[in-house]
């Protein structure tokens, strides 16, 4: 017979061979390998504190037939720790889903049991197939300041463990971020970005249950974000940008009314139009040109650059210096 | 339902839908706020269950998707008329209570008292345009327990402005979900798929 075994790390395990006698002549392999007869006692093999190495195949075998007498898989793991707990809705209206994890792992097979009670009902979550380790659930009622109470259980051979979570049905509602973030420089316009985004496809009803979002952009050489908040539509033009400068731009969603705000989304880099190099054959041109240089240094009006609390710090004042250095030697040379 | 069903009527539903939107989310944000002032001036724990109160009408709903435009108008409708009662008498406690007209808390309840007074004729505008007519104003809120203690009504009145909080918010996607283009207002729409 084939037995599996589960012990805690550190435990003294003691097997015996079966049926055999204590005094019988037996011989012990682990995984194949001859086990040395110092860990034996009579015909028990006697493991003193157990790590996690030392799972495996143990076989007992006769004395001179070398019958095979017993076997068991040794499984060395630990109890579970308190399970960390998650629950949201990314489709509100529609329900919500629970998801879950051990924080460290137990070497062993775990079964979690959830339950979700709303005031005196018991809610049905239902186990994903993918991931494992979640279960989502069909809103019943809507609108509720019943809170929902949802327990998760996890248990294995060594021990169980449990925690509970308790919210109302507003508070988990976080939409996933939007989805297919575009951002495109604006011909003829070195300030400009146009950037656009989808509702994340998880949210069932954006025309009833509509979305506002949040705009996030930097050019790369700064640590400092701009933000904008929108309260309709799927695209907004950014027209402060740093002429020739490239951006990082990231969109974030929530529900109008509800919840909280989505992470925000996949990063997409864009670069305002610049003009085309000319050659300068003429003075009209070099003007022109002048012109079109000077306001490319320009600090667009919201630019954190030269403001105190910008966390560019003390680079700041050297940023701003490099400016008017610029500036002013364009115009020595013009003049 | 010709008249209900005319263009002009749409436009006229869409129009009212649209303003019954902005005022419910200002109705919402203004209520959380009051909800703050009232837990501050009641000493009450913010986070304080409160049982379900009796005559306070409840936001939660099953099979909302399910609703037909008039269902939606008809059970809006009766919620803010029993919070105009209900608001009512918590400014009259709050009076009483204090024996000062004049409050931080009273003027919020009164403003807020206000807003509910208008999204309810708002309510009965729209279904007048659905040619329901309005129902009579009956209300059938009952009088608070004259043996509730002093503390039992401070937790009534959490309980009230807290579903009033849930109300705000459904009556939005109410709306939303009246001023969508359907072939008729009284037709259900389709029940939505699992996922």
């Amino acid at each position: 017979d084939s037995h599996i075994q589960y012990e805690r790390v550190g435990a003294d395990v003691t097997m015996k061979c079966g049926s055999m006698d204590w005094d019988a002549a037996v011989t012990w392999t682990a995984n194949g390998t001859d086990i040395d007869e110092s860990h034996l006692n009579g015909s028990y093999l006697i493991l003193k504190n157990v790590d996690l190495t030392q799972s495996g195949q143990y076989s007992c075998y006769e004395g001179s037939s070398w019958h095979l007498k017993y076997q068991t898989y040794l499984r060395v793991g630990t109890p579970p720790k308190e399970p960390v707990l998650m629950c949201r809705s990314n489709n509100y209206p529609k329900g919500f889903y629970c998801s879950w994890h051990l924080p460290t792992p137990t070497y062993i097979p775990n079964s979690f049991n959830i339950s979700v009670i709303h005031g005196t009902r018991e809610m049905v979550c239902e186990k994903d197939v993918f991931p494992k380790n979640r279960c989502h659930i069909r809103y019943i009622q809507l609108f509720s300041t019943v809170k929902y109470k949802v327990t998760l259980t996890v248990t294995n051979a060594l021990g169980k463990n449990s925690t509970t979570l308790t919210f109302d049905e507003f508070a988990i509602v976080k939409p996933d971020p939007p989805e297919s973030v575009v951002a495109k420089p604006v011909p003829n316009n070195p300030r400009r970005l146009e950037v656009s985004w989808q509702n994340p496809s998880s949210w069932p009803d954006p025309e009833s249950f509509p979305l506002k979002f949040f705009l996030r952009y930097r050019p790369l050489i700064l640590d400092q974000w701009q933000h904008v908040e929108l309260s309709d539509g799927t695209s907004h033009t950014i027209t402060d940008a740093y002429a020739g400068k490239e951006y990082i731009i990231q969109v974030a969603a929530k529900d109008n009314d509800i919840g909280t705000w989505s992470d925000w989304s996949v990063a997409v880099h864009a670069t305002p139009w610049t003009e085309e190099p000319k050659h300068l054959t003429t003075e009209a041109q070099i003007t022109e040109t002048t012109r079109a240089s000077t306001s490319s240094f320009m600090p667009p009006p919201t630019t954190k650059i030269c403001d105190k609390g910008a966390v560019v710090g003390s680079g700041a004042v050297a940023v701003c210096w490099t400016a008017g250095l610029v500036l002013a030697a364009y115009g020595v040379l013009f003049i | 339902m010709a008249a209900a069903d005319s263009p002009s009527a749409g436009l006229r539903r869409r129009d009212l839908c649209s303003r019954g939107i902005r005022l419910a989310g200002k109705m919402r944000s203004d209520v959380m706020d009051l909800l703050d002032t009232y837990v501050e001036w009641q000493g009450l724990d913010a986070s304080a269950s409160v049982a379900a109160v009796e005559g306070v009408p409840v936001a939660a709903v099953e099979r909302w998707d399910e609703q037909t435009g008039t269902q939606r108008l008809l059970e809006n409708l009766a919620a803010y008329r029993a919070f105009r009662v209900l608001l009512a008498q918590m400014l009259e406690e709050q009076q009483e209570q204090l024996g000062e007209a004049d409050t931080a808390l009273g003027r919020a309840l009164a403003a807020v008292l206000l807003q509910v007074s208008a999204f309810t004729y708002h309510l009965e505008e729209l279904l007048q345009l659905e040619s329901r007519g309005t129902p009579s104003e009956e209300v059938a809120v009952p009088a608070p327990p004259s043996q509730l203690g002093l503390f039992e009504r401070k937790l009534r009145g959490l309980g009230v402005l807290r579903e009033l909080a849930q109300w705000a918010v459904r009556s939005a996607r109410d709306l939303r979900q009246l001023a969508k283009p359907s072939p008729g207002i009284s037709s259900a729409p389709s029940p939505d798929e699992s996922p």
